[in-house]
């Protein structure tokens, strides 16, 4: 038989139907001999089930999935569970939760100080009043956090303004990165060694089309802002590739997410591809 | 066996004393092998694939008094080799394809057909409580996404949880199997 790596493009195709004799053997041998291929076989078969679901599949996947997967009551049964399933969880997800008791922090607080109807219509228009003027003076105060992020962006243009780009540093540390639309892309995992460091990292942009211009939007999960790189280009004949320079001190521990738009001739963004990694410290 | 048949009882203790020695270990083995010589009946369209996988245990309990003395391997890999025979001599009998759209899947004449969406949301929420607080998070957690945001969602879950995206993918599916397996309990005490 052959030994051919089980790829989750080649489990794709078994599931539905697509793989060779040989493929679909060496699969199936494997479902019954080895526990660990066992479970990467089912839990591809369940991501095409949510694939199917999420309505994702293309015309000719989508009948070859039916086919294999709803032709008996019983299989339509597995699939509307499972789709009860997801639809619990995005609708937990999404609901804002309450406090047990239903009621809204100012009933509380209004029953807990058991103030008299005629008060509350004073005290509540003060509390506007005061919460106005609060606003303002906050909005007037410069916020230590948008200052560093603003020095942190400027940093960053000047970095990757195109005539740097073309004189790259020395000590520049290069890193790949495929976007996390192609299937089978492990999360990358920097280690940073050396604070003064700068990063290079190369996105590769797998639409055939070219663009005018990019633009890269870098964010931390969990962080405010995300910083924004315009006007960079695609380089390289056949692959193309998008470069980005980033100062090893700009990256904290966490996973970071870049959005990477194409930017038309018209100024207008027409396809964006996404990235990610983690920074280990 | 799981259906009648008409072979000695000799004849099973044999495959089950080929698989191990341990008659306890030996009967899991039977019991794992019938699920998956099952799965893959389905996953070829076959009809019946309970029905079969039970035959591939009958065809080969006639001979596997002298098997054990000659197969070499692993013998759920003679079994498999029994499972594809049927699979070629048994025609594919393929159902016409029933379009579906979206989960509202269209009338189908059988009893499963009977169930409503507010039956399976009574049992999804009745096999929530039967799982333990960190499961039924982690479930929520997982599915909670979907489409692109679903990847980025879940690669910090895994992160989140000090394991890769593939561990986390199967720790999901063991759950989701063991709702999915209580839903269907749930459903056919309802019908």
């Amino acid at each position: 038989m052959n030994e051919q790596p089980v790829t989750d493009a080649l489990l794709r195709r078994f599931l539905l139907g697509q793989a060779n004799s040989e493929e679909r053997q060496l699969i199936e041998s494997l479902f019954i001999t080895d526990p660990v291929s066992k479970e990467r076989i089912l839990a591809a078969e369940q991501d095409l089930i949510e694939d199917y679901i999420e309505n994702c599949l293309d015309t000719e996947d989508r009948k070859s999935f039916l086919l294999q997967y709803a032709q008996s009551a019983t299989d339509q049964r597995k699939l509307r569970i499972m789709k009860s399933v997801k639809d619990w969880a995005v609708k937990e997800t999404n609901t804002p939760r309450v406090n047990p008791a239903g009621i809204s922090i100012w009933n509380r607080l209004f029953a807990g100080i058991k103030l008299k109807p005629v008060f509350v219509i004073p005290i509540a228009a003060a509390s506007m009043v005061a919460i106005t003027i609060a606003a303002f003076w906050l909005s007037r105060r410069p916020d230590e956090g948008s200052k560093e992020h603003l020095v942190k962006q400027e940093e960053l243009v000047r970095l990757n303004d195109p005539a740097n780009l073309r004189e790259v540093p020395s000590q520049v540390k290069v890193q790949e990165f495929a976007p996390v639309s192609v299937r089978g892309v492990e999360q990358r995992e920097l280690t940073l060694q050396d604070n003064s460091q700068v990063m290079e990292l190369r996105l590769a942009w797998i639409q055939r089309e070219n663009f005018p211009s990019y633009r890269a939007s870098i964010q931390r999960l969990g962080d405010d802002k995300p910083f924004t790189l315009d006007n960079l280009h695609a380089e390289g004949d056949g692959e193309k590739t998008i470069r980005i320079l980033l100062p090893a001190h700009f990256l904290e521990r966490g996973t970071y997410r870049i959005e990477l738009s194409s930017i038309d001739s018209n100024k207008a963004v027409s396809s964006t591809e996404e990235y990610s990694f983690n920074v280990n410290g | 066996m799981a259906r009648g048949s008409e072979l000695p009882p000799e004849s099973f203790d044999e495959i089950l004393a080929w698989f191990d020695p341990d008659r306890e270990v030996a009967g899991n083995i039977y019991v794992q092998l019938r699920q998956d010589l099952t799965k893959i009946f389905a996953w070829n369209r076959c009809n019946d694939p309970e029905w079969l996988a039970d035959e591939v245990f009958d065809r080969v309990a006639r001979k596997v008094h002298d098997l054990r003395q000659t197969y070499e391997g692993d013998p759920r890999l003679f079994f498999y080799g029994v499972a594809r025979n049927l699979i070629k001599e048994n025609p594919k009998k393929i159902k016409s394809h029933v379009p579906l759209e979206g989960a509202e899947l269209p009338a189908v004449p059988s009893q499963v057909e009977n169930e409503t969406a507010a039956m399976r949301e009574d049992c999804l929420h009745h096999c929530l409580q039967q799982l333990d607080g960190d499961r039924r998070e982690l479930i929520l957690a997982y599915y909670a996404k979907e489409k692109q945001a679903k990847i980025d969602h879940r690669t910090e879950l895994a992160r989140q949880l000090g394991t890769s995206v593939e561990t986390l993918r199967v720790r999901a599916h063991r759950i989701r199997l063991t709702l999915e397996q209580c839903i269907e309990r749930c459903l056919n005490r309802k019908m």
